[in-house]
């Protein structure tokens, strides 16, 4: 037996000390070096960054499918990545113009089209096909569906923004030997999407379950979508709030929300379209026993 | 420990640390989950470039295409958009993705850094 155990043990031995330095050494001293990651095994942090820059290029491209296959690089849920970092941007003082474009973002990525045109026309809209990802087999398939996407979504034209300035294509005209008048192409005024919103109902809601003094903005555009992304300015004698709607989708793209103060008046602006609704104050709710209540303000463009 | 023992021991160290590299280097290698953007793959540095051109081409913030392509290393901007550019050309990006690109690194090399607010 022991003779066994002698021939036995300085081979088992050796090869457990050899896996552990080959551990120690794959694992820890020389690990592999990744020097081609994607960009989901980013920090946190450098993730954000990111998904400011995705938002950014939107903002000028307006080019959905492309933003939503680079923000799925990231992993995790797009809309409620980019709506929570909106919120913590917020939180955190910065300047609502860096936060806009990721909750507008947010939202276009919700309602499935982009919802507003690029507003400088030098940045164009390059095929998608032309992704700098496809020469990358695995990158590719993830895009395939969002290129599905955009097909679809260009040939669903109910869903296409509403302009105010018509825009058409001038054929090249070869000269004729008898010119007859062509009739010109009528200017036909449709709704603008900057269309100021109106105050179209202030309902005092009485729930003692709601949080006292619970200020709800329900913002609506001309054909009853909720929309999101409006900033809302709340003022009062003692200070000021500034919030988008859009940051609470469970409840609506159109939603937003503020806590009143018993005792205080307050004025509301809507940032697009500049409208105003002031002496807006928390009622009083209930007989015997009084609480604050809340208010729902509905918004809604003509 | 006779020779032989000494022999079987060495040998069994050799393959237990050649299984372990295997194990260590292939089978399971560390993975990374807080990684910083410079060791991002060719083509990912190339579209997150391609972004800030995009978002530079409406802008013109110069200042915020420097800081959001100091992202990618410690690298000049001019560098980090040349090189996106160079990836770009030999990898079929369509002719208004390479202008944006050029339009961003020719903007880079006349940069000129200055005190600003933001990180």
């Amino acid at each position: 037996m022991k003779a066994h155990l002698n021939r036995i043990f300085p081979p088992l031995l050796g090869l457990l000390c050899g896996i552990g330095l080959g551990l120690l050494y794959s694992w820890q001293i020389s690990p592999v070096a990744y020097i081609d990651a994607d960009p989901s095994i980013l920090r946190a942090d450098f993730k954000d960054q990111y998904r400011i820059v995705i938002a950014a290029a939107y903002d000028a491209t307006r080019d959905l499918p492309r933003a939503r296959a680079r923000l799925e690089l990231l992993g995790g849920d797009p809309i409620g990545e980019l709506s929570a970092q909106a919120q913590r941007m917020l939180a955190g003082g910065e300047p609502s113009e860096r936060v806009k474009p990721l909750a507008q973002l947010a939202a276009d990525l919700r309602q499935g089209a982009a919802s507003l045109p690029p507003e400088n026309p030098t940045v164009t809209k390059a095929p998608f096909a032309g992704a700098p990802f496809t020469p990358l087999p695995n990158i590719a398939a993830t895009e395939t569906p969002a290129l599905a996407e955009f097909t679809a979504e260009t040939e669903f034209q109910p869903e296409a923004p509403i302009l105010s300035t018509p825009s058409f294509e001038q054929t090249p005209l070869s000269p004729q030997e008898f010119s007859t008048p062509t009739p010109r192409p009528t200017f036909t005024p449709t709704q603008s999407v900057n269309a100021p919103f109106i105050l179209v109902s202030q309902d005092t809601i009485c729930d003692p379950a709601l949080p006292p003094g619970l200020m709800q903005f329900m913002l609506i555009d001309a054909r009853r979508k909720q929309v999101a992304g409006i900033q809302i300015i709340v003022t009062w004698d003692k200070g000021e709030d500034r919030f988008f709607t859009g940051f609470k989708p469970e409840i609506g793209d159109g939603y937003a929300d503020f806590i009143m103060q018993a005792d205080t008046v307050y004025n509301i602006r809507i940032v697009e379209g500049g409208t105003f609704a002031p002496n807006i104050s928390a009622p009083i709710c209930g007989g015997d026993a009084p609480f604050l209540g809340g208010l729902l303000l509905t918004f809604q463009q003509p | 420990m006779n020779w032989s023992n000494w022999f079987k021991f060495l040998a069994a160290l050799a393959i237990g640390a050649a299984a372990g590299l295997v194990y260590g280097w292939l089978i399971s290698p560390v993975e990374y989950t807080d990684a910083p953007p410079n060791i991002l793959r060719a083509d990912y540095r190339a579209d997150y470039a391609l972004m800030t051109a995009e978002a530079y081409q409406k802008d013109r913030d110069a200042d915020a295409a420097a800081r959001r392509l100091a992202l990618l290393g410690s690298e000049p901007p001019a560098q980090i958009a040349a090189s996106a550019l160079q990836y770009a050309t030999d990898n079929g990006f369509t002719q208004n993705e390479i202008l944006a690109l050029q339009g961003l690194l020719n903007a880079m090399q006349t940069y000129q850094p200055q005190e600003s607010a933001l990180p």
